[in-house]
């Protein structure tokens, strides 16, 4: 193996109080695929950020060729060629498709003034590279979100980079826009380019990969050969621990029914023509913990937003303990005993500007109350017994939010949403970018819900999860119901086979 | 397989942890500069002129200062909803001309009516209540963006007053005794106590914000709101009530603060108040609250607005130019809030560090 | 949604309404004379045509009074009238200008905005045919307006000075209070002030500071004056506005009795407290005068092309005491 062109000395990222990556030691080489695999929030997008110039490492170093280099920005980076095709799509939406490859980067003539014509040029050779027909001058923000993302690969291909960083370029992408991409990705490794692939497919990873890199919890855990090892290995690096031990078994007591759903439909808030919910029913027995497994688009928040009263339902009933919850907001809601610990846990689970303490009372506050003013003695009893019964790691009620880790500040989330007293608790995600410790914890603290007679609902897009948490897994593609299954009942496969809805599926297969 | 298995390397701890010891230290130091910033002042002045630090100076700069430091309580409220209210110096003119007007008397079907001056007061903050439930409304249910919906009140309250007054001062709002409307003059001469009304003015509205702020589930519900909308709603926290409400207490403040200035001068001039809104917001961005919300106290604005006023007073004394003042202002304005922004860096890095020194400690 | 929109509709429909109406209120005295009347022709008038007038903004009663005589005499001489304020901003009182020269007005009579910012929009109406008639403010040419005619700040600031040094008997220390130090009547009147007072060498100013032509301003500034010294016995004020400022201060630290307060302007309010003994004097400035006078001049212009008068013309302030109070109006003789 030649030496790396460019590599991750010792890397450590803490964001507020989280260790993003400890200690990382990564090494990209020329002409080959490097695959890095790991969980939501092992550290792989901070990882190939800090190797685009985009952050900063708290500790530890880039190398390029060998030797120490300070990427200040992207742009730096780009100098240097390091290109990145970002998760998120960093398109201007507002511009055409010319002017988003050419953005600070634009092709002068003589006289200084943008030269269009050699920059639609280039636009036409690179796109047609990629097989795609979209008009140069068309706005991206018209384009559908694969052929935006095609427009975010073709940005980065124009660089010519000598190492290529791919964060989920597939995520958007048809099957056949995937096999194209692959292609152009041989030709470029071909050429001497280095280049990092990370994709959620862990199949279609392993297809392209030449070397394997695993990342758990912020550390690199493993690396391998890509023809050695298979996705059973994979997952168990990324996993890192025995499956039983994370998923405890149980058995359920069931009580009456808690929660019911009748027909209920919601429109997507994104595009309201679309209903995201479609005629959905189920039912939440006490005691019951109820998974809800679907991809993307499959109507997952949009369901626990309706319940929680976030979003208006176009049609259709939902009962608690009987008797019809239709019409109140979230604050109505949550007085009913019916609250959500939602999938964003930055964007709208936490307050950042408040502490530990103020986060978990938030949502009860009004129980504190005496007279006109929040009781203190009142208010704290309850954050500690919160504190101790969700087993937050903190120094204290008063730590900053920012202070705790990520499966910290998701217990905070749940404590919030336990304090309110409710009778029907609805998880969205509850696993998602928190590490393994944590994961086992939260569901314990679902279990140990469930066993003192609360109806738990959850959503998951992990499959492993979905198969071993819940006493009953609802299938949802499209905003409908297309399985129901008991635990044990259903294998692996047999979950991807539903989920997929008999019809063609988004990403790639 | 040629798999391998790593750990993180350990790397001087001592150092990190040391790092984290003197960035908490420089933390405490910016906590408090406001109150530092506003010590300096006092001492310059202080041996710059002898008449600064005198008992009576220092009651009437805080006099002064309280007019400002009145509407810079609403203005915090807003501010750490995320909001800002531009239309309180337009309420200020408008609070006076409907003093002034109603003080000259209401015609009622032909007859005269001249209202008790507790009537009058009542019924200018309620005015001033009416204007911020507006704003709130437009920022509320028809989603105007706070500073457009206050702009846009800006010229519409000025216009009212200006509407109302036509464009002249009310001159002589002592009243009459035979009218039964007399004592108006007291809200900005009188001295219970020993202080000037106004001061007092200030220390009870400054209690009662803190008490807001601090204790009541409403003074939660609007740092919650103002750190994250969305998360506070999912809360069930009633985000559309919080906001309407710091609009309204900050169309009260303004008004209050206009009776205030009137009532010094007995006279209401429709264009008072002018550019009263940056000096507010001036005061409570000194006081360290963020533009973005969510973070501000009322020790702070106060501080903040003490800072202003006894700049401005203290400038006066040692006779400095009219145009040294205004560039002063400016400039403690911006080393205000670049103190700020480094404070903020600080908090993160120390936190990093501190997480960096912990897991060391782990190892 | 249709019906979020129908709602919202029916709002934006009710604001333009409103609007309207407040437009309708505001009656020929605030006629916007800019693009409503962007068509040709409808200006002329079937009497002897439109005399644009355009003034600073009429929160001042200075300038509303000003407009007002200039309306009346304009209306009594058979004109049409447009009456506009340009808010001392150069750009709107271009766009007034052209306005009123697409209406094919008469004349102009100009309150301006800015002495050297309004040679441009001056010479434009002329150019255009239209003859500007200047008052209260000078620009800083001549030959293009027909006429500049501007009340005497340096000697009426002169005659007040005088009042002034006579009421505190020749000596004493005083307060100078200065208008917004950019506008040049302020300075104007400061150097008419120091010519006379400057002459006796027993007054002696213990503080000269800017109140920004701003009530409230001069009341605060005059407070922490007093915090410096209370050994004072007059006030000067650029203006009446920041004079009655100075009044409420030192009525509040209870010595008004003992200061002479002199003002300038001959505001109504100022004349009020004149007469209650608060004020000493004020120097009124005949703004009526000279804008009824601009007014003749342009009708005289219209109807012989001449105006008959030389194009610098002053008009002298005159100074209101006790004595004579009741004999003023709004910026006029009764």
């Amino acid at each position: 193996m030649s030496a790396p062109v460019l590599r991750a000395c010792e890397v450590t990222k803490v964001y507020g109080g989280t260790h993003a990556l400890k200690g990382v030691d990564f090494p990209v080489t020329a002409g080959r695929v490097t695959a890095l695999f790991g969980e939501n929030g092992a550290g792989k997008s901070t990882l190939m950020k800090i190797l685009a110039g985009i952050e900063q490492p708290t500790t530890g170093h880039v190398e390029l060729d060998g030797r120490p280099v300070r990427l200040r920005s992207s742009r730096h980076a780009a100098d240097r060629g390091i290109a990145i095709i970002h998760q998120e799509l960093s398109l201007c939406p507002n511009l055409s498709v010319t002017d988003n490859l050419f953005l600070a980067r634009e092709v002068r003539t003589g006289f200084g003034a943008v030269d269009r014509r050699a920059q639609r040029a280039a636009t036409r050779a690179v796109l047609d590279r990629l097989e795609e027909r979209a008009d140069p001058d068309g706005l991206v923000g018209d384009l559908r979100l694969g052929q935006q993302q095609l427009v975010e690969i073709a940005r980065a291909l124009l660089q010519e980079a000598r190492v290529l960083i791919t964060d989920e370029p597939t995520s958007a992408l048809t099957a056949p826009e995937v096999e194209v991409l692959f292609r152009v990705i041989r030709e470029l490794t071909a050429a001497g380019v280095a280049v990092v692939y990370i994709s959620h497919h862990l199949d279609e990873a392993l297809d392209i990969a030449d070397d394997v890199v695993v990342l758990r919890d912020g550390t690199l855990v493993a690396t391998a050969r890509a023809g050695e090892v298979d996705i059973r290995w994979i997952v168990e690096q990324m996993v890192g621990r025995d499956q039983d031990t994370l998923f405890p078994d149980r058995e359920p007591v069931l009580g009456e029914e808690a929660l019911t759903v009748r027909d209920l439909s919601v429109a997507d808030p994104a595009v309201p023509d679309r209903l995201a919910v479609d005629g959905l029913s189920l039912a939440v027995r006490a005691g019951e913990i109820v998974g809800v497994y679907g991809l993307m688009g499959a109507g997952r928040t949009e369901l626990l937003e309706a319940l929680a009263g976030r979003l208006r339902p176009v049609s259709g009933q939902v009962l608690l303990d009987g008797r019809p919850l239709d019409g109140p907001g979230i604050r109505e809601r949550i007085e009913r005993g019916v609250v959500l610990v939602p999938e964003d846990r930055q964007r709208d689970g936490l307050v950042q500007t408040m502490s530990v303490g103020q986060n978990l009372s938030l949502a009860a506050l009004g129980t504190y109350v005496r007279g006109l003013f929040v009781s203190q003695p009142r208010e704290r009893a309850a954050v500690a017994r919160a504190i101790t019964d969700v087993t937050v790691k903190t120094s204290g009620h008063a730590a900053a939010i920012g202070s705790l880790s990520g499966g910290n500040q998701q217990k905070v989330v749940i404590g919030k949403a336990l304090l309110t007293g409710p009778r029907v608790l609805l998880l969205d995600e509850p696993s998602r970018g928190v590490d393994v410790g944590a994961k086992a914890d939260i569901f314990e603290l679902m279990a140990g819900q469930a066993r003192h007679g609360l109806a738990v609902l959850f959503t998951t897009s992990d499959a492993e999860e979905a198969l071993h948490i819940p006493d009953r897994l609802l299938v949802l593609a499209r905003g409908a119901l297309v399985g129901e299954f008991r635990r044990g009942e259903l294998t692996r496969e047999e979950l991807m086979r539903v989920s997929d809805g008999g019809t063609p599926k988004d990403g790639a297969a | 397989m040629t798999a391998t298995t790593k750990t993180p390397a350990a790397v001087p701890a001592e150092r990190s942890a040391a790092r984290a010891r003197r960035l908490s230290l420089l933390n405490v130091a910016f906590e408090l500069r406001a109150f530092i910033a506003l010590a300096v002042l006092i001492v310059i002045f202080g041996l710059l002129s002898d008449s600064f630090l005198t008992v009576p100076n220092l009651i009437t700069m805080t006099k002064h200062v309280a007019i400002n430091a009145v509407i810079a309580l609403g203005m915090l409220l807003v501010i750490l909803k995320g909001g800002i209210d531009l239309s309180v110096g337009s309420i200020v003119g408008l609070s006076g001309v409907v003093a002034g007007e109603l003080l000259g008397g209401l015609h009622v079907g032909g007859v005269i009516a001249y209202p008790p001056v507790w009537v009058v007061i009542v019924l200018c903050v309620t005015v001033g209540m009416a204007v911020g439930a507006v704003n709130g409304l437009l920022v509320t249910r028809f989603n105007v963006a706070p500073f457009i919906a206050t702009l846009g009140m800006l010229y519409v309250a000025r216009g009212a007053a200006m509407l109302i007054s036509d464009g002249a001062t009310y001159p002589n709002l002592a009243g009459h005794s035979a009218l039964g409307n007399t004592g108006f003059g007291l809200l900005g001469s009188g001295r219970p106590l020993g202080l000037p009304t106004s001061i007092w003015i200030m220390i009870a509205l400054a209690v009662l914000a803190t008490l807001l702020l601090a204790k009541s589930p409403f003074g939660r519900w609007l740092y919650a709101t103002g750190g994250n909308e969305r998360a506070a709603d999912l809360s069930g926290v009633p985000i559309r009530r919080v906001k309407t409400i710091v609009y309204v207490i900050s169309g009260a403040c303004a008004a209050i603060a206009g009776l205030i200035i009137a009532s010094e001068l007995t006279s209401a001039a429709p264009q008072a108040g002018e550019t009263y809104e940056l000096n507010a917001i001036a005061a409570v961005v000194i006081g360290g609250a963020a533009l973005s919300g969510g973070r501000g106290t009322v020790r702070g604005t106060l501080v903040g607005a003490f800072v202003i006023g006894f700049l401005a007073d203290g400038l006066v004394i040692l006779g400095v130019s009219t145009f040294w003042q205004i560039l002063i202002k400016g400039a403690v304005i911006i080393l205000a809030v670049m103190l700020d922004q480094g404070q903020q860096r600080f908090k993160r890095r120390g936190a990093a560090a501190a997480a960096v020194a912990a897991t060391k400690h782990h190892d | 949604m249709p019906s979020t929109r129908r709602r919202v509709l029916t709002w934006a429909l009710s604001l333009t309404v409103g609007c309207a109406a407040l437009t309708a209120c505001g009656g020929s005295a605030q006629q916007p004379a800019t693009s409503a009347s962007a068509s040709t022709g409808g200006g002329t008038g079937a009497a002897g045509g439109l005399i644009a007038i355009i003034t600073p903004s009429h929160d001042n009663p200075f300038f509303k009074a000003e407009a007002d005589a200039a309306k009346a005499k304009a209306e009594s001489l058979g004109y049409q009238t447009s009456v506009a304020s340009h808010d001392d901003d150069p750009n709107k009182q271009s766009e007034l200008i052209d306005a009123a020269i697409s209406r094919q007005a008469k004349a102009i009579v100009l309150d301006n905005a800015g002495a050297d910012a309004s040679i441009g929009p001056v010479r434009k109406a002329t150019e255009g045919g239209i003859p500007v008639f200047l008052i209260d403010r000078e620009i800083n040419a001549t030959g293009i307006a027909k006429a500049q005619i501007v009340s005497n700040n340096s000697q009426g600031a002169q005659l007040a000075a005088q009042s002034f040094v006579e009421a505190m008997k020749s000596k004493g220390n005083y307060v100078e209070l200065v208008g917004k130090e950019s506008d040049t009547n302020a300075s104007v009147r400061s150097k008419g002030f120091a010519d006379v007072i400057s002459q006796y060498p027993d007054m002696k100013q213990v503080a000269k500071e800017s109140a920004n032509w701003d009530q409230q301003e001069a009341f605060t500034k005059m407070e922490t004056i007093l915090q410096k010294s209370r050994d004072i016995q007059g006030v000067i004020a650029g203006n009446d506005t920041m004079a009655l400022g100075a009044v409420a201060a030192l009525k509040a630290a209870g010595i008004l009795d003992k200061v002479t307060v002199v003002g300038f302007d001959g505001s109504p309010d100022a004349i009020a407290a004149v007469k209650a003994g608060e004020m000493h004097a004020t120097a009124l400035q005949p703004a009526a005068l000279g804008a009824t006078s601009a007014v003749e001049q342009a009708d005289q212009f219209i109807k012989t092309g001449k105006t008959g008068k030389e194009e610098k013309q002053s008009i002298d302030c005159e100074l209101v005491t006790k004595d004579n109070a009741d004999e003023f109006g709004v910026f006029a003789r009764k």
